[in-house]
């Protein structure tokens, strides 16, 4: 069940805690969220219209989602209706088989892609190279990575994590000559280098961050410009989309557009949103001659009548992940899969299932800050906390932990009980206790104190008091 | 193989068991965009110049760079000052029926080595020599469809005449446009989308629409704005007065 590639050979503790003891990732995630939460705070300070269009938006998203097989079977139509073709996958496996068919039957040798979390979930890198398509990720951030052998560590900054000398690096070896450490430097080199495949690439590959039922259009959202490069310029043109991305019409891409770059990096808008429809037409010098959009389900469809509906609302901004105190302390490798972040503990729930998330589901303070920062408000935290519960009552959580919480609950739903626990307590924590602390506990314990001290029991709780204060009446 | 008909089975299936979250609507659609377009037009042309100041703060804020100029017979001058002052030579242009003007004889005796877009579609083989003639060109000159006030966007829609990469390729994008592609918000150029879709009529027949606002960037190394990284490193637009056609 369990994604290939995924980093889960050393649990989540230790992957949490080798971020924390990385001096430049933690350098690196302070600067570049704390970045990310002033550019957004600023954009949205200077639009008033903002909060009134984030609940349009997050309406927009339900009403789609509660007509979706009217949408999906709109679009379809419409795309078909001018040349391109739509494929279904219920899996990443057949998402994967679909595309690299696709290539394969095209004769291509190189694809191009633009950055798509969508083929990083169905990883489809891999599975190209096998049949010898090579694949050439082409958003800056996505090259480093893939030359450096690794996954997209943010959704929206996949390098963040990188330092200009690492990258300079993995230049280098990859042109065999030595390459300045400079970031202006480095994007030469990359454009350069990019250039050339673009224009040698018989196969282009990207995601879609919305598709439109009434046009059949797909939009993709870059700064960078690669996503025109790669919809322009190679013979075949596969989109991968997951199937919640569609929406109904123009008039609502235009609310989405005037959140979305906002959300992610403080931008009125991104430096292109392109529109594309179809293969090439008849008039035309550029385009693809053959379009293709594949719909994925991978654990989706299951979710619309699921407890992670709201998820599928997600644009995928990367808002969240930059006001999360747990990303920001242990960055996107450490949760282990493709999509980090509180929306990616959800994500990956409903991709893997409940299973794998045991662990991350408690990486969450429940603070918040991510329902405050979502475009469409997704209530992340109520789907962590009943995350949680699903986790504790399929028995997924190990035994102690489940005991304790059975324990806890059964005290505070008996108040004898609860009255008696208070003095009962006062007597356990004597030996651990220093003042109103207890700053190590025995036993495996230990682990919740090992990085926070435990408020201990009052010498007089508040129930105590108020009996006193009732008795003296 | 997963079918249309199995795919959208198991999506019935699930939708089925569910009335949903809350009770949701989708954006409402304008009923005649077209006319409601017109309406903006007609709107706009009382007080265009509040929307091209407005267009312009945010054009530069983006790091565009901005033009004046009485008439499209100046245009010329100004992509050939462009030309001069980074040494450029090679410039290509959208076709004159797509621009409303062919500057490929002015900008040629200013030195320059223009190459016209074709109007139609063209033979596989003169399609890939235009692609190297595209890939090398320093300067794209282009139109605009519409220019947008509140984010300093370009709208360009692809198609005869007007190729997609005209844009892109070359390190520097010049586009011109005068009052009539000028609109004030992106909810005004969502219905110039719906109306382009329907009974309006598209500006050209080609399958893509690319948004532009300011030049190609990325900040994907340790945070650091780089302009240029796959797109155009600078996009000029030259505003111009006379209207076209009057």
């Amino acid at each position: 069940m369990s994604e290939p590639g995924a980093d889960l050979a050393t649990p989540f503790r230790q992957r949490a805690e080798r971020a924390l003891h990385d001096d430049f990732l933690q350098q690196a995630l302070t600067i570049a969220t704390t970045k990310f939460i002033d550019l957004r705070r600023q954009a949205f300070r200077d639009f008033p219209e903002g909060e009134r269009l984030r609940d349009r938006a997050r309406e927009i998203k339900e009403a789609t989602l509660q007509g979706l097989d009217l949408y999906v079977d709109q679009l379809v139509d419409n795309v078909e209706r001018q040349g391109g073709h739509v494929h279904f996958a219920v899996s990443a496996d057949e998402a994967r088989d679909i595309v690299v068919d696709l290539g394969r039957r095209a004769g291509a040798r190189m694809a191009v892609k633009s950055k798509s979390m969508a083929t990083e979930e169905i990883h489809l890198n891999d599975a190209l190279a096998a049949v010898g398509i090579t694949p050439v990720e082409t958003d800056l951030g996505e090259y480093i990575i893939q030359l450096a052998g690794e996954r997209p560590s943010h959704i929206i900054a996949p390098a963040i994590h990188k330092t200009k000398g690492q990258v300079a690096a993995l230049f280098g070896r990859e042109l065999k000559r030595p390459v300045e450490a400079d970031p202006e430097a480095l994007t030469r080199v990359a454009r350069a280098e990019l250039r050339d495949k673009f224009l040698a690439a018989d196969m282009g590959i990207t995601g879609a961050n919305f598709a439109i039922a009434d046009t059949g259009t797909i939009v993709l959202v870059t700064n960078e410009g690669n996503g025109r490069m790669v919809t322009s310029l190679p013979r075949l043109h596969v989109a991968v989309m997951g199937v919640e991305k569609v929406i109904p019409s123009l008039t609502d891409l235009v609310v989405f557009l005037a959140i979305l770059a906002k959300s992610a990096t403080g931008q009125k808008l991104s430096s292109y949103t392109t529109l594309v429809r179809g293969p090439r037409r008849a008039g035309e010098l550029e385009g693809p001659e053959e379009f293709h959009l594949v719909l994925l389900d991978n654990g989706r469809v299951r979710q619309l009548a699921g407890p992670l509906r709201e998820a599928l609302s997600c644009l995928r901004c990367g808002a969240c992940l930059n006001v999360c105190p747990v990303y920001r302390q242990i960055g996107g490798h450490a949760y282990g899969y493709t999509y980090p972040g509180p929306i990616g503990i959800l994500l990956t729930a409903m991709l893997n299932g409940p299973e794998s998330v045991k662990d991350l589901a408690h990486a969450s303070s429940l603070c918040g800050a991510c329902v405050d920062a979502c475009p469409v408000r997704i209530d992340i935290p109520r789907m962590l906390v009943e995350l949680r519960t699903e986790v504790d009552t399929r028995h997924i959580a190990p035994w102690p932990e489940r005991v304790i919480f059975k324990t806890f609950a059964a005290l505070l739903r008996r108040p004898s009980l609860y009255r008696v626990a208070a003095p009962v307590t006062r007597l356990l924590q004597r030996p651990f206790a220093t003042g109103r602390r207890v700053p190590r506990l025995p036993f495996f314990f230990g682990r919740w104190t090992a990085t926070r001290d435990l408020p201990a029991v009052a010498p007089r709780t508040f129930a105590e008091r108020w009996r006193d204060l009732e008795g003296g009446r | 193989m997963t079918t249309r008909a199995a795919f959208m089975a198991r999506l019935r299936t699930e939708l089925g068991k569910t009335s949903g979250l809350f009770a949701a609507t989708v954006a409402e659609r304008p009923a005649a965009p077209a006319a409601l377009a017109d309406t903006i037009r007609r709107e706009l042309a009382e007080r265009w110049p509040e929307t091209l100041e407005r267009f312009r703060d945010e054009f530069e804020r983006v790091g565009g760079v901005f033009y004046r100029v009485a008439a499209l017979g100046d245009v010329p001058a100004v992509v050939a000052r462009i030309a001069h002052e980074r040494a450029a030579r090679r410039v290509i242009t959208w076709h004159p029926a797509a621009l409303g003007a062919d500057v490929a004889p002015a900008l040629r005796e200013n030195g320059l080595e223009v190459t016209v877009m074709p109007a139609a579609g063209e033979t596989e083989a003169a399609r890939r020599r235009l692609r190297d003639v595209i890939a090398a060109a320093e300067i794209g000159v282009t139109g605009a469809d519409l220019a947008v006030a509140e984010t300093g966007t370009l709208v360009l829609a692809s198609g005869g005449g007007r190729p997609r990469s005209t844009s892109l390729l070359p390190a520097y994008h010049v586009a011109v446009f005068d009052r009539g592609a000028l609109v004030e918000s992106l909810a005004q150029v969502g219905v110039f989308l719906e109306a382009w879709h329907g009974e309006g009529g598209a500006p050209a027949d080609g399958g893509a629409v690319n948004f532009v606002t300011g030049p190609s960037r990325t900040a994907d190394i340790e945070l650091t704005l780089t302009r240029g990284v796959h797109g155009p490193r600078e996009v000029h637009a030259i505003f111009v007065e006379a209207p076209r056609g009057g």
